[in-house]
């Protein structure tokens, strides 16, 4: 029996863990557990004043909850409020007009809440 | 004479830059750069990220005057790819010169000045070239040219220190000293980026810039 509830504590515990693995984390921000995630990989990120253009351009948005940039990724991850969307052509726009270019959007929701 | 205090309590006060000259859309960036010829600070805006205006405002200290000037940075193509960006921009600024040195009592001319400037970076690698013309009437006229060059000896995620370790050559054909040489430091994190280094001349070249 003992054996059998450290089995299942183990099993929870390690469920709990993989739950907060699929929350994705933003440094600007938060995101929206009921929200769209979208994943934005984009040419020309280089430096940190790159980076900080891209969050300032997004977090003006309404649509938008939490950002988070990565230089290693090349990737820009954007967190939407529930209910909320913006579709590829204004993402591509938006990244145009920072100064930088789309590579590719992928999306998904945040995995947390369903 | 106050005005002429007051800018140089401000600009000493700050010491400054000119690393990446357009922000972003409705950005703003302050920046001052000293070397061993002159303080200067810039303030600008830019509307889009293509272009930005702002205020300019340098003191040559071994002439002994000043330039304030109305300054357009304009970025003509950017070549950017997965893990590289290039830049080629022109800088042009109109404006006033102002010296009370020697000949030139309490004299005021217009001021002109343009250049060019490409840069290219990885996140290693950091390579530079900018020239400037001045037409200042008689009291300044001049052509300044340099290169800069560096290299990152880590690469650091977005929010953390970066370091690189960089070279500037600056070429002045009117200068006693044609050509200075000054290795510097350059730390960059976040909307901050700071640059100390020393000239073969032994002149201190301290850089700032902060985007807002």
């Amino acid at each position: 029996m003992k054996k059998l509830i450290f089995i299942l504590l183990i099993m929870f515990v390690t469920s709990f863990d993989v739950m907060a693995g699929d929350m994705p984390e933003v440094k600007v921000g938060e995101v929206d557990p009921n929200g769209e995630v979208v994943t934005v990989k984009a040419f020309g990120l280089v430096c940190d004043f790159c980076a900080n253009a891209i969050e300032k351009v997004f977090m003006r948005k309404d649509e938008v909850s939490g950002i988070d940039v990565s230089l290693d990724k090349h990737q820009i991850l954007i967190a939407l409020k529930e209910g909320q969307q913006l579709d590829d052509t204004e993402i591509t726009e938006l990244v145009t007009d920072s100064g930088y270019n789309v590579k590719e959007i992928i999306r998904s929701s945040s995995g947390v809440g369903e | 004479m106050i005005f002429r205090i007051f800018l140089l309590l401000v600009i000493s006060a700050t010491i400054q830059v000119d690393a990446r000259p357009v922000s972003y859309p409705g950005g703003w960036t302050f920046s001052t750069f000293n070397d061993g010829d002159r303080y200067s600070v810039f303030t600008h805006y830019s509307p889009t990220a293509f272009y930005s205006i702002g205020y300019h405002a340098e003191y040559w200290r071994a002439q002994d005057y000043q330039i304030h000037a109305f300054h357009v940075n304009n970025l003509i193509k950017r070549w950017n790819a997965e893990a590289s960006q290039g830049n080629f921009y022109v800088k042009s600024g109109v404006g006033f010169v102002y010296s009370d040195e020697g000949d030139f009592d309490n004299r005021t001319e217009l001021a002109v000045y343009t250049g060019i400037a490409a840069d290219w970076e990885t996140r290693k690698v950091f390579v530079a070239y900018e020239n400037r013309i001045t037409d200042a009437g008689n009291i300044a006229d001049n052509f300044r040219q340099k290169v800069k060059f560096g290299f990152a000896p880590y690469v650091a995620e977005y929010g953390n220190w970066h370091t690189w370790l960089m070279m500037e050559i600056m070429h002045a054909p009117e200068s006693d000293d044609k050509l200075v040489a000054t290795p510097l430091v350059r730390l960059f994190k976040g909307a901050n980026l700071y640059e100390a280094g020393i000239s073969d001349q032994g002149d201190a070249l301290i850089n700032f810039v902060h985007r807002f």
